[in-house]
């Protein structure tokens, strides 16, 4: 089992849980997050005010797939977030030892 | 033991008087039988104070019982309830307060007695809160004990002794009440504010407490105690009697009292146990006991909340104009203070606004907004007695004076004073905001069945205005270009008027308000942006949210639809407003950060155009004064600096420090012919040029730089009006992102040698850039090529827009073909999206005139097409 994290723009959150609806991915963990990568922050002078904006907003999205899932979750994700644009995000696929539904007590793929 | 009880006749000829209730033994055989009994009762109808009381009767009998079986002949006990069971309510899961008095002589027999007593209601599982003590304990501890205190004010023999309960009572009354009225009411008034605090000073959130919260239980009996103690009148009826509550009053209090009651009832059966909070989960179960249906509009649970909100109101509305009056009366042998006539009619005196007369409103109902308009103005608060009078004379606001213009002249300055938030929330809690605005009474108390919103919507709407209060300190600087206030902060009052009516609020709302506002008389220009304001209350939470913050063709529709930077500004502050009003899950820094990043986008796109249209101009003088006035604070020889070298975009386009060094830069301009100064931020450079202005200046700074590999990201250009360019270019290295090789002092070398005109430039970009030409993507991208020339958007220039696919000197082919053409540069605006170039000139021709003859408007057109597209 592996865990997918996506960083995203927020404004594709919703395409890219549907698109993820698409391919079956039932379940996710949603999260509004900020921090900077490339994009990094930037100012803005208006009307003679200094606006510092040094993190960015962005939507965290957590996956749990079975390991054949990885690619094509990925894949997916790709697609649906990419608008070919600085700041359009990251993914990174870490392990998971165990999954455990609290409700039932079942473990492993069955948990997901 | 209690199985076996004597029948029922026998306890009631001995405890005649106190089970007044026949029950019906049949209902139930034991006392954990309790529950299903008083499940049945509610089946047939018997709810609120009869169940209640249903419910003490029956334990009323068995203590009755259990007492008279245990305690031993004579006059040494006596069993008294105290608390909500004294005053016969009982709950499905209430305490059961006991206390069991007792003469010290018989302390022998108390052990045994209390066990009888207590173990059977232990073992039912009954929570009781038990005592015993003797008459001297008693006072120790009402002492002591503030609760103590108050429970025994609705102490209630059930079983025992009489001759004990009395002299309980007189020493009660002797110790306690006789004189003690204002400590009783000092700390009657802590505890209130104590639970203002712990509880919120709303009944209107998400989950009321039906006992603690404004408006709940202990509201009521607060009032009930204090009129026992202070006026010694027993009773709500009695209160109307001493013409404390009218006869109206009264009837709306019983009213709201018996529908918490019955609330609180159910709540105990629905959560299972002891609960007075009217929890989210339990809301719908508690409709459906109450016989609400879904209806198409509104949904039952709704229907229910907005029924408890509104009993919630009227109780804290009644209880606060209670206290107000007990201490005044109490407060009444303080020096009375002198009284100021603020007007005719209207007075102020120990710092409350009143009446001189509260008949007076009968006959002149331009009293009613005067009263209001003279809180607000002086800040004092409306006297109760006022108050009042407003409340039961609101079929005197006609339409005559909801027509009247004198009123809403006098409504609209209320809402610009610094704090409108106090005075609203008086409007909305006598009545008279509804009464005035008819249209709010479809949103009064009504609650909204979700999680984010913890206020009802009328409640929700006075808030905004308390946000739109801070946020006038808080974002001083985007408030500064709000020209009209009262129409941001009538937005704000009425945003979401539109709810209640079904699906599509904001258009609603945009179509009442718009009536509204006609019958206010407020100039055409005030309503048109009032309806755009509630019409499109959600557009930018929405938009910053779902939409591509980059897409530059969006941000330009967006700027087309709001038109003006000040109605920007105000959407702004309403959207931020409107979400911190909702509730605490609804505005966080990041939804702040993503509204403020669209904000700024737009706010660019509408300066372009920002010396069109007179209500903009205002607003731009407004923020360039200021700066000029910071400027003017940092400079050390400010009285030398002629401010009027400066135009207003200028000086809204940098930071006032900045100002300061481009001052102090600029001096030096007589030594030398061109300044250079550079410096690296994040990834790119800024640079700035100072330089005396000429023909093709901005071209061959542009070629340089492209002759240097640099893109430009951004540029200010600016010309003061002496002649002094300061052009403030943002560049990035085009070789990579991270390029730390850029020789700064060889390209300000040639910088100097193009401006004299020393320098071949045409020749060396060309060969320079040869290799990347003739891209054979080129041929598709051109077609996007566009240039506008635009003589409306700005009062003094011609606007040139220049859209085309980025790439290395782009810049210099299209300021080159302007200086071929003698045209002058004043300002641009150089933007680069991705691979799209947005770049606008602001420009006059060589005779300083605006590029008006179409034959040379067509001409120059063509020139920058060719410019951009000559790959």
């Amino acid at each position: 089992m592996k865990k997918i994290e996506a960083i995203i723009k927020p404004f594709k959150l919703d395409d890219v849980k549907e698109a993820l609806n698409g391919i079956g991915i039932k379940g996710m963990t949603v999260s509004e997050v900020k921090g900077y990568g490339r994009q990094k922050g930037h100012k803005e002078i208006y009307r003679g005010a200094e606006y510092i904006v040094d993190f960015i907003p962005k939507a965290k999205m957590e996956i749990i797939v079975d390991a054949n899932q990885v690619d094509e979750v990925i894949e997916t994700i790709c697609q649906a977030a990419n608008t070919g644009k600085i700041g359009d995000g990251k993914i990174f696929v870490l392990p998971v030892e165990e999954v455990v539904r609290v409700r039932t007590g079942e473990k492993g793929k069955e948990a997901i | 033991m209690l199985s076996d009880r004597p029948n029922k006749q026998a306890g009631e000829q001995v405890f005649s008087g106190m089970v007044q209730t026949v029950i019906n033994p049949q209902d139930f055989t034991d006392l954990r039988a309790r529950r299903q009994a008083l499940d049945a009762y509610w089946q047939q109808d018997i709810s609120g104070y009869a169940l209640v009381r249903k419910h003490s009767d029956f334990i009323d009998h068995h203590l009755a019982e259990s007492f008279e079986k245990n305690a031993p002949a004579g006059e040494g006990f006596a069993l008294i309830a105290l608390g909500g069971y004294g005053r016969q309510e009982l709950y499905p899961f209430s305490d059961i307060d006991l206390m069991l008095l007792y003469d010290p002589a018989q302390k022998d027999e108390l052990n045994s007695l209390v066990e009888a007593i207590l173990y059977p209601l232990w073992d039912t599982g009954l929570e009781v809160g038990h005592a015993v003590r003797t008459l001297d304990e008693c006072m120790v501890d009402a002492t002591e004990d503030f609760f103590f205190r108050v429970a025994m004010l609705d102490a209630r023999l059930i079983a025992g002794s009489r001759t004990l309960f009395d002299k309980l009572s007189e020493m009660y009354k002797a110790l306690y009440i006789d004189g003690k009225r204002q400590e009783f009411l000092d700390d009657m008034l802590e505890q209130r504010a104590k639970r203002e605090t712990r509880y919120g000073r709303h009944a209107y959130l998400l989950e009321p407490q039906i006992k603690e919260s404004c408006g709940g239980f202990r509201d009521i009996q607060s009032m009930v105690w204090t009129a026992q103690v202070v006026f010694g009148l027993k009773g709500l009826a009695a209160l109307q009697q001493a013409g404390i509550l009218s006869l109206e009053e009264l009837k709306k209090f019983e009213e709201a009292q018996d529908y918490l009651v019955r609330i609180r009832n159910r709540l105990h059966y629905v959560s299972g146990r002891k609960n007075d909070q009217l929890f989210f989960e339990h809301q719908e179960k508690m409709a459906e006991a109450f016989g609400f249906k879904n209806e198409r509009e509104m949904l039952a649970v709704e229907h229910f909340m907005r029924e408890v909100y509104t009993h919630m109101q009227t109780v804290s509305v009644t209880t606060d104009l209670f206290f107000e009056h007990v201490e005044e009366v109490l407060g009444s042998d303080e020096i009375p203070k002198a009284v100021k006539v603020l007007e005719s009619g209207i007075e102020v005196r120990h710092g409350k606004i009143r009446l001189a007369n509260t008949e007076l409103i009968k006959s002149e109902p331009k009293l009613f907004m005067r009263l209001f308009y003279q809180s607000a103005k002086t800040g004092n608060p409306l006297h109760f007695r006022t108050r009042k009078a407003i409340t039961a004379n609101l079929h005197l606001v006609d339409d005559k004076l909801r027509h009247s213009r004198r009123s809403s002249k006098l409504f609209l300055a209320i809402l610009v004073t610094p704090r409108p938030f106090r005075v609203l929330e008086e409007m909305l809690d006598t009545g008279f905001l509804t009464s005035y605005i008819p249209e709010f009474a479809e949103v009064e108390s009504l609650a909204q069945h979700d999680v984010y919103h913890i206020f009802t919507v009328d409640r929700h709407l006075v808030q905004t205005v308390n946000e739109l209060e801070k946020l006038r300190e808080e974002e001083s600087n985007i408030y500064a270009a709000v020209s009209a206030p009262h129409v941001l902060f009538l937005a704000g009052l009425l945003h979401d008027v539109g709810k209640g009516l079904g699906h599509g609020h904001a258009e609603r709302g945009a179509d009442l308000v718009r009536r509204i506002s006609e019958r206010m008389g407020l100039e055409k220009e005030d309503i048109d942006t009032l309806e755009f304001l509630v019409g499109n209350h959600l557009f930018l939470s929405n938009t910053a949210l779902r939409r591509d913050l980059e897409d530059e063709e969006f941000l330009m529709r967006c700027a087309t639809k709001i038109y003006s930077p000040e109605a920007l500004a105000m959407l702004y502050l309403l959207t931020i407003a409107d979400a911190r009003a909702t509730g605490p899950t609804v505005w966080n820094d990041w939804k702040g950060a993503l509204l403020l990043e669209l904000y700024l986008k737009i706010a660019l796109l509408l300066d372009r155009k920002d010396l069109s249209g007179h209500e903009q101009a205002r607003g731009t003088e407004l923020g360039a004064q200021w700066i000029r006035e910071k400027v003017a604070g940092l400079l050390p020889d400010a009285n030398k600096t002629n401010f009027n070298l400066f135009s207003d975009d200028y000086l809204l386009s940098f930071p006032p420090e900045v100002i300061v060094q481009h001052i102090a830069h600029a001096k030096n301009l007589g030594k030398q012919d061109v300044l250079f100064f550079h410096e690296q931020s994040r990834e790119s450079w800024s640079i700035l040029v100072i330089s005396k202005d000429r023909p093709g200046l901005l071209a061959r700074i542009f070629g340089i730089l492209a002759l240097h590999n640099l893109n430009v990201l951004a540029a200010k250009i600016f010309t003061w009006a002496d002649g002094t360019a300061v052009d403030a270019i943002e560049v990035s290295s085009a070789i990579s992102e991270t390029y730390d090789g850029q020789d700064w002092a060889v390209m300000e070398n040639e910088l100097h040698l193009a401006i004299k005109q020393r320098l071949g430039l045409e020749h060396r970009l060309s060969r320079k850039l040869a290799p990347l030409r003739g891209n054979p993507q080129g041929a598709k991208k051109r077609l996007a090529a566009k240039a506008t020339i635009d003589n409306q958007a700005s009062e003094l220039y011609s606007v040139i827009e220049v859209f085309s696919e980025d790439r290395v000197g782009i810049l210099y082919d299209i300021t080159k073909t302007l200086s071929d053409f003698g045209i002058n540069i004043y300002r641009a605006r150089i933007g680069s999206k991705a691979d799209q170039v947005v770049d606008v000139f602001y420009v006059l021709d060589y005779d300083g005139k605006k590029i008006e003859d179409p034959v040379f408007k067509n001409e120059l057109q063509q020139g920058l097409l060719y410019a951009v597209s000559n790959a």
